[in-house]
Parts: structure tokens; C-alpha cells; sequence
């Protein structure tokens, strides 16, 4: 068989696999906290071909031959989306710019120094119970409150505070004014809530250790020393009021898909002239 | 090629419920005492897809896993109780409230009936029997006022005004010389968690029946009307708290947002008639 084939159609297959993770940014574009993922390819292991038919115990090596292409992971962009005043109380957004000691990251969160060792840049997350129990992050900052006061998420989650337990307010939240390291004090009178509640932010030193579960929640995969909550000298600020959009950029998400499906049709075009070729060796070859 | 059309189509019906509520605000733009709908995406649970140890290769940068997404839906539909403004009439049974405060009201008629709360203060008088008349809202729901410290609906006699003062006292002026009389005073409402309040039709709110009204909505009545800046305004109405601009601006995105999932079911199409086309 042609090898040819295998790679076209491994071609195929990942170029699929571009437009879905594209897709999915395209339908994400108005979550709020929503960090779009790009999905990045990898070649398959090199062949080496040698040429047969050589002097007895002769290896002819010719050369390497690239056996196909895959799509290795979808990483998600850490950018800081836009804020976006809603003017609602409950809303929170975080904008986390996040310095490290002589690191100056580019445009995607990554430094590089003179040795080849990458930094990557840390960033800030809210943390949120699951019904399990178990805790969970998120940039998504629209929040409400349950009858009994709990903090929720939209889709019902409860937020925590730095002590590790759900947030609880007892007052109106026309009152709550929420500063800007996540503390929430009585907006009147300046002293805070009772029990003095505030938001537990965490910094996650390798932000590519986070695994995107759905409903706005990542999980972290990492060691538990690259997850701690932030300091007082972090430049993380809370916005009450604010939501932060989704991070995902129109155009680029339209030109991508069209180059992804482009790329498809090359390939697909390949694998036909490929057929072609093999149709000839089936069936014309030696054809009487 | 069928993730993508599925991611697309998902949320363009997301896209669709955004559309709705917008289009229910936006009709309702001129609605006395209205309060606009607001609600927020949230994208789809994610598959992690298994990869096997030999992807783990050097230059890696997340764990091992392919992640796939599944596109957006709407998450969480909020009443934003701000205030509205404010609109002269004249008309005497009018009523406009300043401030985070409800009007109490019964669909039923009935002092033991459900209760349901409103902003809606366009009142009238309809006549109750033996030349008195009672306050009901424009649908014809009695409002309920505290008399003595206790509930009833307003009834006014024959041959009085009312007037409703700035902290909702109700008193009624006969003719000229004779003393006016009390009638108690309009039971005021603030809601304490207004995202667990329910549109009702007529433009009223409930609380859904699993939730303890207490939670919700706290008698405001007694309490001085300067603590809480509630304050009532007679002649006055509310109108809704709809801004145009921003129902428009919404509606754009979304619209833009809508075309943008057309573009990606369409591009997947095209993939599915190449794959179908790769032996014609």
C-alpha cells in the first residue's frame, strides 16, 4: 500500500480535530471568563527508508520519510479577556497580570531565557466546591445567591473563601461592596461582613497543568507546590460589577476555520490522486 | 466534522434563547414597572478524550488527554431589579416606588390567598360595595396595606381622597374642614435575593413554592423609610428599566455571534461532502 495514504488521511483527521476545537471557540464567544483552546499538531516519527537490492549486507539508507501528523493537545490561551461592566453586584471579574522574577512573557504566556528553559506565565482562578466536594477553578465571575445566602456560581457551584469554606451573606448584596483583593465589606459603613469573608484566589504557577472540564471549571493536574493562593504583592485585582469576556478573537477564529478546511481538501485531494494511482496499478498494470 | 456541527448547532440554540429573552425585553420596553431579564453563557461539559503513554513526548506541554469542547448554552435567566424612571401622571392612584421596595398584592382576592409582589403601580378604585371603593391594581388584584399591624386590603369611603405619602401612609380627605382619616399604611416589600424571585404573568413576582418567602422578601413597613431609601411617590408612575442601546448592542452580538455558528455548521458541511466525495 502506499504509504502516502496513511499520511493524507492522518492529515485529514487532524485538520478535523483544528475545526472542532475552532468550532468550539466560535460557540463560546460571548462566555464570559471563557479561555479559547488552540489545538497543536505534531509530526509522527520519522521513517528511515533504504534502498533494497543492494550487494549482499549493504544498508542503502536514502533518507526520512514523515509517516503523518496528528493533534497532540489543545492548549488553552491564557489571555486576559476584555471586562465588561453589567453593573450587577454579584458580578466579579479578575484581572490577573501576574509578574515573575526576570521572566518578560510574550503574547501567549511564555518566556523563554538564554538556557531554553520556558516560564510560563502564573494566573489567578476562583475556587469553587463541586457537590462532591472536591474544589474546582474558574474565570467565569457571575455569581448569585442561594436562599439561605451562599455564594453560587450560575450553574448552582459554591464559591469558597480563604478558609476554605463557601462564602455565606446574610445582607442585602446592595450593600456588599467586594475590594479589590476579593475581601467583601459593607459598602456603607466600610467594615466586613460578618465572619469577614472574602474570596479565595488561587495563583496556578503553570496554567497548561489545567484541565477544562465544561460548565466554566477547570481542574488542576499539576504538582500541589504550583497551586497556592495568591499574595498580597500578586498583581491580581477583583472587579466587582465587571464580567471578564470570553478571550476568544473573531476574526482569527474565522480565518482558522477556513484554513483548517482548506487544508482538509488538500488532503482529501491527495488521497484521490492517490486512488487514482493505485486504481492504475490494480487495475491497468499487466492488463493484457 | 460531526463534532463540529453538533458544537455549532448546541449552541446556536443557546444563541436562540438569548434572542428570545432580548426580544421580550425589548417588547416590553414601554411597560409600566417592568424589570429587565438578564442572562449569562456557559460553555458545555468538555470530553477528555485518552491518549496512550506513548504521546507523551518531549515539548509536551498538558498532561496526557485530548480535550474536546461541545459549545455554549445559556445558563442562568436574572431579573435586574434597578430602578426605573420615574414618569409624572397626575393620576391620583398612581403610585411609583423609589428604591429596592415591592408592593404586596393578591391574585385571589383573598387575604389568605398566594401572595405575589409588583412594581407595577398604575392602581384604580373599584367600587367594593355600599359606595366604597378599593385599591386594586390594574388587573384587578386588591393591594394589601398594614392597619393596626395587621393585613388588609384598602378600602376608601365614599366622599374621600386618598393620599399616599412619601413613606406609604394612606390617608383619606374628606370634605373641606373635616379630619382626614387613616387608613394604614402600604405594605412595603424589599427583596433581599431577587435572582430566587419568579415572573408571574400580569407583571407580578412570586417565590417558587420550595423556597421560604422569608428568604426572599422581608416586610420593610414598620421600618422608617429614610433607613432604607424606599420611598413612594403618588401621581408618579415607574417606567421600565429597559435601555434600548443595550438591548440593541446585545442584540448585534448575538446576531453576529449566530452567523459566526452558521459560518462553522456550513464549513463542516463542506468537510462531510468532501470525506463523502473521496471515492465519487
Amino acid at each position: 500500500m502506499l504509504r502516502g495514504l496513511y499520511t493524507a488521511a492522518s492529515g485529514m483527521t487532524t485538520q478535523q480535530r483544528r475545526h472542532d476545537a475552532i468550532t468550539n471557540n466560535i460557540a463560546n464567544i460571548n462566555t464570559p471568563g471563557f479561555k479559547g483552546s488552540n489545538a497543536v499538531t505534531r509530526s509522527f516519527p520519522d521513517m528511515l527508508l533504504s534502498a533494497m537490492g543492494g550487494p549482499e549486507g549493504t544498508v542503502n539508507p536514502i533518507g526520512k520519510l514523515s509517516t503523518g501528523v496528528f493533534a497532540e493537545e489543545n492548549l488553552l490561551s491564557m489571555n486576559q479577556g476584555d471586562l465588561q461592566e453589567t453593573f450587577r453586584m454579584q458580578d466579579i471579574a479578575l484581572v490577573s497580570d501576574i509578574l515573575v522574577p526576570g521572566a518578560v512573557f510574550d503574547g501567549s504566556g511564555k518566556f523563554v531565557d538564554a538556557n531554553g528553559t520556558v516560564t510560563y506565565q502564573p494566573q489567578a482562578f476562583l475556587s469553587i466546591l463541586t457537590p462532591e466536594g472536591e474544589e474546582r477553578y474558574t474565570r467565569n465571575g457571575s455569581f448569585r445567591t442561594a436562599a439561605d445566602g451562599t455564594l453560587l456560581t450560575s450553574d448552582g457551584m459554591r464559591v469558597l473563601g480563604v478558609n476554605g469554606q463557601p462564602i455565606r451573606v446574610n445582607v442585602s448584596w446592595d450593600e456588599v461592596k467586594v475590594t479589590s483583593n476579593g475581601s467583601l465589606i459593607n459598602g456603607t459603613t466600610g467594615q466586613p461582613l460578618d465572619g469577614a469573608p472574602q474570596l479565595r484566589i488561587m495563583r496556578v504557577d503553570n496554567p497548561n497543568f489545567l484541565i477544562r472540564e465544561g460548565d466554566g471549571r477547570f481542574r488542576y493536574e499539576g504538582e500541589a507546590a504550583g497551586i497556592r493562593q495568591i499574595a498580597a504583592n500578586d498583581r491580581v485585582d477583583v472587579r466587582q460589577g465587571f464580567l471578564e469576556r470570553s478571550n476568544v478573537d473573531t476574526a482569527q477564529s474565522a480565518v482558522d476555520l477556513m484554513a483548517a478546511l482548506r487544508a482538509y481538501e488538500a488532503n482529501q485531494k491527495v488521497i484521490q490522486f492517490y486512488d487514482k494511482s493505485l486504481d492504475k496499478a490494480a487495475n491497468e498494470v499487466g492488463r493484457v | 466534522m460531526n463534532s463540529s456541527m453538533i458544537t455549532a448547532a448546541v449552541s446556536m440554540n443557546a444563541l436562540q434563547q438569548k434572542l428570545d429573552m432580548l426580544a421580550d425585553n425589548i417588547a416590553n420596553v414601554n411597560t409600566v414597572g417592568y424589570k429587565r431579564k438578564t442572562s449569562v453563557f456557559e460553555d458545555i461539559l468538555t470530553s477528555l478524550n485518552q491518549q496512550e503513554q506513548d504521546f507523551q513526548q518531549a515539548g509536551r506541554r498538558t498532561p496526557l488527554g485530548y480535550s474536546q469542547g461541545w459549545g455554549a448554552r445559556l445558563s442562568s435567566m436574572q431579573l435586574d431589579l434597578s430602578q426605573g424612571m420615574l414618569q409624572q401622571t397626575g393620576t391620583p392612584t398612581d403610585v411609583a416606588i423609589e428604591g429596592n421596595g415591592l408592593f404586596e398584592v393578591r391574585p385571589d382576592g383573598t387575604l389568605g390567598g398566594s401572595r405575589a409582589f409588583t412594581r407595577h403601580g398604575s392602581f384604580q378604585l373599584i367600587s367594593s360595595g355600599g359606595g366604597d371603593r378599593m385599591l386594586v391594581t390594574n388587573s384587578g388584584f386588591p393591594v394589601v396595606a398594614e392597619v393596626g399591624g395587621t393585613e388588609s386590603f384598602i378600602t376608601i369611603p365614599e366622599g374621600y381622597n386618598l393620599t399616599i405619602e412619601a413613606d406609604g401612609t394612606l390617608k383619606g380627605f374628606g370634605p373641606q374642614g373635616s379630619t382626614p382619616i387613616e387608613l394604614g399604611k402600604l405594605k412595603m416589600m424589599q427583596a433581599t435575593k431577587p435572582e430566587l424571585l419568579q415572573s408571574i404573568a400580569d407583571n407580578l413576582y412570586g417565590v417558587p413554592e420550595n423556597v421560604n418567602i422569608a428568604d426572599v422578601v422581608t416586610d420593610v413597613t414598620q421600618l422608617p423609610a429614610d433607613a432604607l431609601g424606599i420611598s413612594v411617590r403618588q401621581g408618579f408612575v415607574e417606567n421600565s428599566n429597559v435601555n434600548m442601546t443595550d438591548e440593541m448592542a446585545d442584540l448585534m452580538i448575538v446576531q453576529r455571534a449566530y452567523t459566526l455558528s452558521a459560518r462553522a455548521i456550513s464549513s463542516s458541511d463542506q468537510m462531510m461532502n468532501m470525506a463523502n466525495n473521496l471515492r465519487a
